[in-house]
């Protein structure tokens, strides 16, 4: 049991901004005053309280991360922390599973979402998550490429693509769907990809266009918590904020009153204009404009930092061109029928024109968006490493500090963006609303991101006064957000004063969809899949039991 | 000026990162100066007899140090003199200063110097100069002269600098090599790969990656990668 006593609370989601009041835990859940007695008592006075924080994508764990690893050796001579009281934690970017927790909770965030795995390596990304101290998690399992979702989709057999949906999630523990690049990295096995949402896809006559809508239609249908998750198109190109327009367009044929039907992730990568790397721009205010218009449609920032960073995902064709633009390692993976991977490091230039430009891009997004709308990401490792989130923060909230920063940037960046006449200073309750409220609405976690009776007991406190702080002294506002004075994860005292005090483990949440669905519609698919596949139907995916502490949800 | 001598036979490997000005200090400083043995922290007297003479800048390493990795590592100034073999690791990250090496070197001599000289009367063993895993550059200045022979990959992703080997070396000399130096006095196995520029210059036989071009005074490459990597006999 634990209370907070004093401290001044920004809880968004129940309309509490910066009011003076006490909150207590008891069984890692907030609970009333009433049922708490003569127990631990944490003062908090003039200190800001809030809800753990939450990344909705970020790759913490499954094989891209861990090949990563295995190409950069370099990475793992950073140390982090010696063995002692905790377990050892190294890595530049690319992070050790211990490493992941440890960081996550000393800037206050208790919850992380794996955002793309190939479902025959899941039991790989289960393993790997269940290594991550303190926090709660989540995998989503890759589905825009796979041979079935191609072929139900080209069908528009959208009771077929249900059923396997969740009988995917099932087998693979996964929380929802991912998409990347959908139809592209088929289309990568055969040395192409696809340039628009309308072209088809090699082999199965289907284009990105159906093969999106069709999974909207088939998650919506199934009710799952957290919505079709995507990766564009054309990611990373001149010119490609015209696709993700289009793409996130493809919302308005559908609703759902309790959130988001479309969530497109790291848009910055998707939002440039331009015709080549001469030319790119920013398409930020273009998109910011269509996403405020609408209220289906959720994504988070994809900010890149300035520094070291692995790119790694799941979109072959894309990493190829990397590879070849930054003349940097690479390591491609076909992954039989199911999906793809191409990894490459990378380095953001601040006196790279295109570079300058990337990094204004993710904040303009961040500026303009409104916060119930965007949530703060790096795309872990893609963009930089997640422990930027409070540079992230504090850059959103104090224009002077975007000022200090943009003075390292390329001056092509002023030409190209419009960062430098953006005065917008997003306030702690937005900011707050961006890395706690949106990330657990567009998951549809509804006992997270918020103190209400019967949230989880997720709280943090940070060492500023939501009532008196001035935007000016971005310094105050940096350090307060990269050193908590407290980090409570289900009840238990993590971190105090920015040090690691204790390790508990966290719950892994999957769903469980297959209520309203029957596998016998797509067994003799199902049977004919595997004749071309390396393991056993029987043989694949990932029991409950294997997890350390699983939490089954049932759709609906 | 410090001698040191080990006190026993190692049982397994010394990690010591001793540097010249370790001479420099006050008796009871050095005496307590740490080093690992195994995976155990222990003050240097645990393992070797220290007799300080004066406070000139060097060491003295006499008796077997073919255990005790990191000697020299990150020097910048002073001498180090190694009476019979050195261990692995031996004036990495190296900036100034000499090391002289009387005996035989492990691998990883010099690896990733950015300035200074080491000299080896006997042979050394692989990796001499280059990078550690993952790094993108090896070594950058100074000079390694290496009186025998050296085993694989010298001088990988090299960027300035230059290494002298009088006797042989082995397979994958100068591979991604940006610049600097590497004399060759006797036979070697395959040069340049992916060279980038720089200079090779080999006084016995050698097999040449077959992406060079033929040049009136040698030959230039790597053409895979663009490569202005110049390949000479040495004459
Ligand atoms: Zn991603």
């Amino acid at each position: 049991m634990l209370h907070i006593k004093n401290g001044i609370v920004i809880d968004p989601k129940n309309g509490i901004i910066g009011e003076k009041m006490d909150i207590f835990i008891k069984d890692g859940k907030i609970v009333e005053e009433v049922e708490v007695n003569g127990c631990k008592t944490i003062d908090a006075n003039g200190k800001l309280v809030v809800a753990g924080g939450i990344d909705l994508h970020a790759h913490i764990a499954g094989g891209k991360i861990n090949t990563g690893r295995a190409m950069r050796p370099e990475e793992m001579r950073h140390v982090r922390q010696k063995t002692g009281k905790f377990r050892a934690a190294v890595g530049r970017t690319l992070l050790t599973s211990p490493a992941i927790g440890y960081e996550y909770a000393k800037m206050g965030y208790t919850t992380a979402i794996e955002p793309a795995t190939p479902s025959i390596y899941v039991i790989h990304t289960h393993e790997e998550l269940d290594s991550i101290p303190i926090i709660d998690k989540a995998t989503l399992p890759l589905f825009g490429n796979w041979h079935p979702v191609l072929r139900y989709s080209a069908d528009k057999d959208i009771e077929k693509l249900k059923s396997f949906v969740a009988w995917v999630l099932e087998r693979t523990k996964g929380y929802g769907v991912k998409l990347v690049n959908p139809g592209g990295v088929e289309a990568w096995m055969y040395g192409g990809n696809v340039k628009s949402i309308d072209d088809t896809v090699p082999g199965f006559g289907v284009t990105p266009r159906e093969i999106i809508t069709s999974l909207i239609a088939a998650v919506e249908e199934l009710k799952l918590p957290h919505s079709v998750h995507i990766h564009c198109n054309n990611l990373g190109m001149p010119g490609n904020y015209e696709t993700t327009m289009e793409t996130i367009k493809l919302a308005k044929g559908f609703e759902n009153e309790r959130r988001q039907v479309l969530h497109v992730t790291h848009v910055q990568f998707n939002a440039y204009t331009g015709s080549s790397w001469r030319d790119i721009g920013s398409g930020a205010e273009h998109i910011a404009k269509l996403i405020n218009s609408m209220d289906n449609v959720t994504i988070d920032m994809g900010q890149p930092i300035f520094g070291y960073a692995t790119t790694m995902t799941a979109d072959c064709p894309w990493q190829f061109e990397l590879h070849k633009i930054a003349k940097a390692k690479w390591c491609n993976r076909d992954i039989e029928l199911e999906t793809g991977a191409g990894i490459v490091p990378y380095v953001y230039r601040p006196k790279n024109p295109v570079n300058s430009v990337q990094w204004a891009v993710g904040l303009e997004l961040g500026l303009l968006v409104d916060s119930e709308k965007i949530a703060v990401s790096t795309d872990y490792p893609n963009g930089g490493p997640f422990t930027s989130y409070p540079y992230i923060v504090t850059l959103l909230m104090s224009r002077k500090f975007r000022e200090e920063e943009m003075k390292k940037a390329h001056p092509y960046m002023e030409k190209a963006t419009s960062l430098s006449s953006i005065d917008k200073e997003k306030s702690l309750e937005e900011v707050i609303t961006m890395t706690r409220v949106t990330p657990a609405k567009v998951l549809g976690m509804e006992n997270k991101g918020h103190l209400g009776v019967g949230a989880d007991g997720d709280v943090v406190i940070y060492d500023i006064d939501p009532l008196n702080y001035s935007s000016n002294d971005w310094q105050t506002i940096l350090k307060a957000f990269e050193n908590p004075l407290y980090t409570i994860k289900s009840g238990e005292i993590v971190v105090k004063d920015g040090e690691l005090v204790g390790e508990t483990w966290g719950r892994t949440f999957w769903v469980d969809a297959r209520a309203d669905t029957t596998t016998e519609i797509i067994e003799a698919d199902l049977e004919e899949y595997f004749n071309y596949y390396t393991v056993k139907c029987c043989n694949y995916g990932v029991k409950e039991a294997w997890l350390r502490n699983p939490v089954r949800i049932t759709a609906g | 000026m410090l001698v040191i001598r080990p006190r026993s036979d190692f049982e397994v490997n010394v990690e010591a990162e001793i540097t010249p000005e370790l001479a420099t200090k006050p008796v009871e400083e050095i005496r307590r100066f740490r080093v690992y043995y195994g995976n155990r922290l222990v003050p240097l007297e645990e393992l070797f007899d220290l007799e300080k003479k004066g406070d000139e800048e060097v060491l003295i390493l006499e008796g077997d140090f073919s255990r005790v990795k990191w000697v020299g590592m990150g020097m910048q100034s002073g001498e180090i003199i190694v009476k019979g073999n050195i261990g692995a690791h031996c004036g990495a990250f190296m900036k100034g200063g000499k090391i002289v090496i009387e005996g035989n070197a492990d691998d990883w001599l010099g690896a990733e110097m950015e300035g200074g000289e080491i000299i080896v009367k006997g042979n050394t063993r692989h990796l001499v100069a280059c990078p550690y895993w993952g790094d993108l550059e090896g070594m950058k200045g100074g000079k390694i002269t290496i009186e025998g022979n050296a085993g694989n990959y010298i001088g990988e992703k090299m960027c300035g600098g230059e290494i002298e080997i009088k006797g042989n070396a082995g397979d994958f000399i100068g591979t991604e090599m940006k610049d600097g130096r590497i004399v060759i006095h006797g036979s070697c196995g395959y040069v340049g790969g992916d060279m980038k520029g720089g200079e090779i210059l080999i006084g016995g036989s050698f097999e040449l990656v077959p992406a060079f071009v033929k040049m009136e005074d040698g030959f230039v490459g790597d053409v895979n990668v663009g490569g202005q990597g110049k390949v000479k006999v040495l004459k």
